[in-house]
C-alpha cells in the first residue's frame, strides 16, 4: 500500500483540507506509538514525517483545533503541525510571505510549539510575497471597483503575475541569503510595481529594511537544499496539503473567478515524480456535504436562506462575502473529473447535515435557457476561452431539486461517493481530529448501513 | 481558503525575529524537552548523501554529552562547535564533510537522553546546535547513556561514504562518564521507537558500530571527570587509541579537525600543526598532546570489525567502586 496522501479542496475551498490534514497527520503518530508497544511495524503504521504545501501562499486559512481547544489558521505552516515533531516543507509551487510567517509563527508559539520556525523548511526557488506586490495588488483591485474577482488583497496574484512576466527578477527564498541579490530585486520589484499600479513608494518599506528582515527570517528557517524531498519521502509518510480548490484552478477554474495557481493534484504528482518517489500517493478529495464560496463568481446552488454555522468565516474586505449553498453533483464531478480521478474522498462537516437534517438538498442538475445540464465538459487543457463560457453558462443556470430525493444525513457519504467516483473513507463531523473517523478503503462500500444507524459520533474527548 | 490573517507588517516582523534570536535560543527560552528537529524518535536515518555538489560526501558527526557533570563545556561546545565546517574546508582536510551535531544524556534519568540533527554540508547544522537542549541532569553515577548514541549512530544512518566508497564516517563523542554496559529494549523502545528482543551489549554494539564509522572519545578539561584513569581505561577498552584527553577545550574544533585530517591521509600531525600555526591558532600545543597517540599513520580506507578488536587485549579496571552491573570486558 502506498503511504503517500495528496489532500485536495474539490470546491472552493474552506471544505475542511486542515482538519483532514491535522487527523491524518494525528492518526499517524498515534498507530506508530500503539504499533511500537503491540511490537508489529507494518509500513502503514509509520509515522508521517512532514507536510508538504505545493500551491498558494499565505492566504490560505486552514483552521484546526489544537490541544487544548484553541484554534489556528495555518497558512504557511503544514496543517499538522500540532503533532509533535511534524515539520513542514514550503516547496518551489508555493509563494511563501516571511513577514505573514512571523505573525503565524508568534501564535503558534503561543499555543506551545516550540521553535516553529525550526519546523519549516523552504524552497530555495519558492517565490517571496512581498509588501510591494500586496500595494499592488490592493491598487488594482481598487481601480477593478465592483468588477473584483475575489482576491484576497495578499499580493498573491501578483507574486505570480509578476514572476511569469520576469522570472529572473523575482525575489525567490535563496534571494535571502544574498543581500546584495535581495536587495537589486526587491528595489526593482518596487519601482516597477509603483510605476505600473500607480501605489505610493513612501508609503512603503524601504528594499534595505525589508532586506534585512527577510535575511534574518531565512537563517531561523531551513532552506531546502536539492534532493530535500526525495529525503523526506525516505523518511515515512509524507501528507501533501492543498490550498484553496479544484473549482478555483487558474486553468480548470470558471475563468476570471479563479486563483493563481494550480488546485489540483498535478503540482504534488510533478513533485513526487522529481523525487523519484515509486509508490505514488493516494489522492484524497474533500468535500462539505454542501457548498460554500468565498467571494464573487459562479454559484448555481447559492440557497440564502441556508443559516448554517461558519465560526472562521466573514467578509473580507478583499475578498467578499462568505457565501453557503446545496451541494452541487454537476459541479463535483467536474471537479473529480478536472482533478484527473481520486482515490479516495474525505466527507466534512457531517454535523451540520445531521443538525439539519432535511434542510440540505442535492443539485443533479441545472436548468440554462432552454437546456438541462447535467454535466459539465472539461475543456482542453489550458483553454480560458471554453472556461469562461462555462462561466457565462453557469452565471445563468438555476439549479433543480429532485423533491421526492430526501437525503437524510447518513445517506450523505453514499452519495457523494457515488457521484465523485471514489469511495468516503474518511468522514468528519466537527472541527477536531477527535471528530473524524476513518473507513477502510475496501469496506467503503458497506459502510452506509453502519452511518445511516447510527448518530454522529460527538463531542469526543480531546486529545 | 483565503484570507490576510497574518499580514503583518516588516517592523512587527523584525521585533519578533529579533526577539527570537538569542543564540542558545532553544534552551534558554525555557524548552523542557527535545526540539522536534532533533527527536531521534521514528527516525529510520539520518542520511549522509552525495549530491551534484557534494559528489564524495563524508560524514563527520559530533555528538556530546550535556549531562551536569560537563559543567559549562556543553556551551562551549555550542559556540565553538560552528567553527568546525571552515576549519576542514578552508585546509583542504575534508573536500565534502557532512556534519552532524547531536546530544547525549541519561536514559534513566533525563527527559531528553539523545538529540540528533541532520547531516548537512553548509551552515545550518548551526541550527541543529542552537536547538540542542542542555539537561544538565544525568545521575550521580560516573555513567551515562553514550550506548542509546551508538546505537543510533550504528542501526539509523545511512552514509554514502560507506555504502558506496566502503570508507567510514567520523563520530566523535565528547563526554567524560562511562556507557551502560547493555543497550536496554526499553529505552531504544522509548526515545528511538525499535523493539528489540533482548539487550545489546555493549562490545557487540561498539564491533557493529565501528564497521562503518571510525569513532573517538574526547574527554576534556572542564568536565567532572576530566583525566580519570576510569573513565579513560572504560573508553580505551572500548575504542583502542582513539581515546583523546583534551586539555584545553577551546581547541576542540582544531582537535576534531587534525583527526579528520590525518584520517584522510590530507595531513600529517607536523603538518597540521604547523596548519593551525598559520592560521594564527593557539591551539597547537594542546592539539599536538591531544593527538600525540593517533599521529601514527592510519589508512583512510579501512574494513572489518574496527578498533573494536583491540577488546580483547584492553586493560582490565578492577576498582572495587565501580558501580554494579559495569561493563566486564
Amino acid at each position: 500500500m502506498t503511504e503517500h496522501v495528496i489532500v485536495v479542496d474539490l470546491g472552493y475551498g474552506d471544505a475542511g483540507k486542515g482538519g483532514v490534514v491535522d487527523w491524518l497527520c494525528a492518526r499517524s503518530a498515534r498507530s506508530a506509538r500503539s504499533a511500537r508497544s503491540a511490537r508489529s511495524a507494518r509500513p502503514q503504521d509509520r509515522k508521517v514525517t512532514a507536510v508538504v504545501r505545493f500551491n498558494g501562499g499565505a492566504q490560505a486559512a486552514h483552521h484546526v483545533a489544537g490541544p487544548g481547544g484553541a484554534v489556528h489558521a495555518f497558512a504557511q505552516f503544514g496543517s499538522g503541525t500540532f503533532t509533535r515533531g511534524m515539520r513542514t516543507f514550503l516547496s518551489r509551487f508555493m509563494l511563501v510571505d516571511p513577514l505573514a510567517m512571523t505573525a503565524e509563527a508568534d501564535h503558534l508559539s503561543k499555543l506551545k510549539v516550540p521553535d516553529p520556525f525550526g519546523l519549516v523548511t523552504v524552497d530555495r526557488d519558492a517565490l517571496l510575497t512581498t509588501p510591494y506586490h500586496q500595494a499592488a495588488n490592493r491598487a488594482r483591485e481598487t481601480a477593478r471597483r465592483a468588477a473584483r474577482h475575489g482576491s484576497c488583497g495578499m499580493g498573491i496574484g501578483e507574486t505570480a503575475r509578476y514572476a511569469a512576466d520576469s522570472p529572473a527578477d523575482a525575489p525567490r527564498g535563496g534571494d535571502c541569503e544574498t543581500r546584495q541579490i535581495l536587495m537589486r530585486k526587491l528595489t526593482l520589484l518596487r519601482d516597477r510595481l509603483a510605476e505600473e499600479t500607480g501605489f505610493q513608494r513612501a508609503g512603503q518599506p524601504p528594499p534595505s529594511v525589508l532586506a534585512d528582515v527577510y535575511g534574518a527570517w531565512a537563517r531561523r528557517v531551513t532552506l531546502a537544499r536539492d534532493g530535500h524531498l526525495a529525503a523526506l519521502l525516505r523518511q515515512g509518510p509524507v501528507v501533501f496539503e492543498g490550498a484553496q480548490g479544484v473549482l478555483l484552478d487558474e486553468w480548470r477554474g470558471f475563468h476570471p473567478y479563479t486563483t493563481w495557481s494550480t488546485t489540483t493534484f498535478a503540482n504534488a504528482l510533478t513533485l513526487l515524480a522529481e523525487a523519484g518517489a515509486r509508490d505514488g500517493a493516494i489522492r484524497l478529495g474533500v468535500t462539505r456535504c454542501y457548498l460554500t464560496r468565498h467571494g464573487p463568481g459562479p454559484f448555481v446552488t447559492e440557497d440564502t436562506t441556508l443559516d448554517l454555522p461558519e465560526p472562521h468565516n466573514g467578509t473580507g474586505r478583499w475578498q467578499g462575502p462568505f457565501r453557503t449553498g446545496h451541494l452541487d453533483a454537476v459541479a463535483l464531478r467536474y471537479a473529480a473529473q478536472v482533478a484527473g480521478g481520486l482515490d479516495a474522498v474525505a466527507l466534512t462537516h457531517l454535523d451540520v447535515a445531521w443538525r439539519h437534517q432535511g434542510r440540505l438538498r442535492l443539485c443533479r442538475e441545472y436548468t440554462a435557457g432552454e437546456r438541462r445540464i447535467q454535466r459539465l465538459a472539461p475543456g482542453p487543457d489550458r483553454d480560458l476561452g471554453h472556461a469562461e463560457r462555462l462561466t457565462r453558462m453557469l452565471l445563468s443556470a438555476r439549479p433543480v431539486y429532485d423533491d421526492a430525493e430526501r437525503i437524510g444525513a447518513g445517506d450523505w457519504p453514499d452519495a457523494v461517493a457515488e457521484i465523485a467516483g471514489a469511495p468516503v473513507t474518511i468522514r468528519s463531523h466537527g472541527p477536531a481530529a477527535a471528530h473524524k473517523t476513518a473507513a477502510a478503503h475496501k469496506t467503503a462500500a458497506a459502510h452506509t448501513t453502519d452511518a445511516r444507524s447510527r448518530p454522529p459520533a460527538l463531542a469526543a474527548p480531546p486529545r | 481558503m483565503g484570507s490576510g490573517r497574518w499580514s503583518t507588517d516588516v517592523y512587527e516582523a523584525a521585533a519578533r525575529l529579533r526577539g527570537d534570536a538569542s543564540a542558545f535560543g532553544y534552551s534558554d527560552s525555557g524548552a523542557r524537552r527535545v526540539h522536534p528537529a532533533l527527536d531521534p524518535f521514528g527516525v529510520t536515518a539520518r542520511e549522509s548523501r552525495d549530491s551534484a555538489e557534494h559528489p564524495a560526501s563524508l560524514a563527520i558527526a559530533v555528538l556530546f554529552d550535556v549531562t551536569g557533570s560537563m559543567g559549562s563545556v556543553p556551551r562551549t561546545l555550542q559556540a565553538k562547535l560552528p567553527q568546525l565546517l571552515g576549519l576542514l574546508l578552508r585546509k583542504g582536510y575534508a573536500q565534502h564533510p557532512q556534519i552532524l551535531f547531536g546530544a547525549i544524556g541519561d536514559a534513566t534519568v533525563d527527559r531528553a537522553p539523545l538529540q540528533i540533527g541532520q547531516f548537512e554540508s553548509d551552515n545550518r547544522m548551526d541550527g541543529d546546535l542552537e536547538r540542542i537542549l542542555l539537561e544538565g541532569g544525568g545521575g550521580g553515577q560516573k555513567t551515562e547513556s553514550y550506548e542509546l548514541a551508538m546505537y543510533f549512530m550504528a542501526r539509523h544512518t545511512a552514509i554514502d561514504c560507506w555504502k558506496k566508497r566502503r570508507k567510514r564516517g567520523y563520530l566523535f563523542i565528547v563526554g567524560d562518564e562511562m556507557a551502560y554496559p547493555n543497550v536496554k529494549p526499553r529505552e531504544v523502545s522509548a526515545w528511538i521507537g525499535d523493539e528489540l528482543a533482548e539487550p545489546i551489549p555493549l562490545t557487540t554494539l561498539t564491533a557493529e558500530l565501528t564497521r562503518s564509522w571510525d569513532a573517538y572519545y574526547i574527554l576534556p578539561a572542564g568536565a567532572a571527570y576530566a583525566g580519570d584513569g576510569q573513565v579513560l581505561g572504560f573508553w580505551r577498552g572500548l575504542l583502542g587509541q582513539n581515546v583523546i584527553e583534551l586539555a584545553d577545550l577551546d581547541a576542540v574544533c582544531e582537535t576534531i579537525a587534525l583527526t579528520v585530517g590525518l584520517g584522510e591521509d590530507a595531513i600529517d600531525l607536523d603538518a597540521g600543526l604547523a596548519d593551525l600555526a598559520d592560521v594564527g591558532s593557539a591551539a597547537g600545543p594542546a592539539v599536538a598532546d591531544a593527538l600525540a597517540g593517533l599521529g601514527a599513520a592510519r589508512g583512510p580506507l579501512a574494513i572489518g570489525a574496527g578498533p573494536a578488536r583491540a577488546l580483547e587485549a584492553s586493560p582490565r579496571t578492577t576498582d572495587n567502586d565501580k558501580p554494579a552491573g559495569n561493563i566486564r570486558l
